[in-house]
């Protein structure tokens, strides 16, 4: 990946981890976590590299809610 | 120790002379029934080990893994010397997302900082063919 800015870095691996996770939830529920972060993450992809306060919000809002769904009690996602 | 090895050598040739003799009667004597020759080896095969990882198996299977991927604009450009971004039309993301599935394909854990630094097919197939735990 060509030189990456340090805020790109963090987007990426907090994708990393969400998908990372969606592989330790049920099998049969896999694609629905997959397509889920997918459509999160495809929400905000045209959003300019410059708009440094709405991706670091985002980035926020990204990990407290990647701290809610990995618990192990929330199995599906629609 | 010289007498111990003395003790050795006798005690071949003690065993070895009572064969000699019955050896050299059957020679005289033709066969009329075929030897039976005691198996000691069987030789079948064994399926219990995978077979070693080379490179071909490498790239083969991480190209069947690419065509898999149903985001890649151009899949007829798949090759082992094409680029993610540039051959294939993928976006960062969806490069997290090829690695990840190379994780899986092989069982290993590639770390953030050398994940990064994969941008081509070569790139993938060198780092995997570089670890002793792939399967």
């Amino acid at each position: 990946m060509a030189r990456l800015s340090g805020l790109q870095k963090e987007v990426i691996a907090l994708y990393r981890e969400c998908i990372r996770s969606a592989y330790k939830k049920p099998k049969e529920n896999r694609n629905h976590w997959v397509n889920y972060v997918h459509s999160e993450f495809a929400k905000y992809r045209k959003l300019p590299k410059k708009e440094f306060a709405t991706v670091e919000h985002l980035l926020r809002v990204g990990h407290r809610r990647f701290e809610m769904y990995s618990s192990d009690t929330i199995r599906d996602v629609h | 120790m010289l007498r111990s090895s003395l003790v050795r050598f006798a005690r071949v040739g003690a065993t070895r002379a009572p064969l000699k003799a019955p050896l050299t009667v059957s020679a005289k004597v033709p066969l009329s029934f075929p030897l039976k020759v005691p198996i000691l080896y069987s030789y079948h095969r064994m399926y219990s080990s995978a077979p070693a990882l080379t490179r071909e198996i490498i790239t083969e299977r991480i190209l069947e893994l690419l065509e898999d991927y149903d985001n890649i604009k151009l899949p007829e450009k798949i090759s082992v010397n094409a680029n993610f971004k540039k051959d294939l039309g993928l976006d960062s993301l969806d490069q997290v997302e090829i690695i990840m599935e190379i994780e899986n394909e092989f069982s290993i854990i590639i770390p953030d900082d050398k994940a990064d630094e994969i941008n081509t097919v070569k790139d993938a197939i060198d780092l995997i063919e570089a670890q002793p735990d792939a399967v």
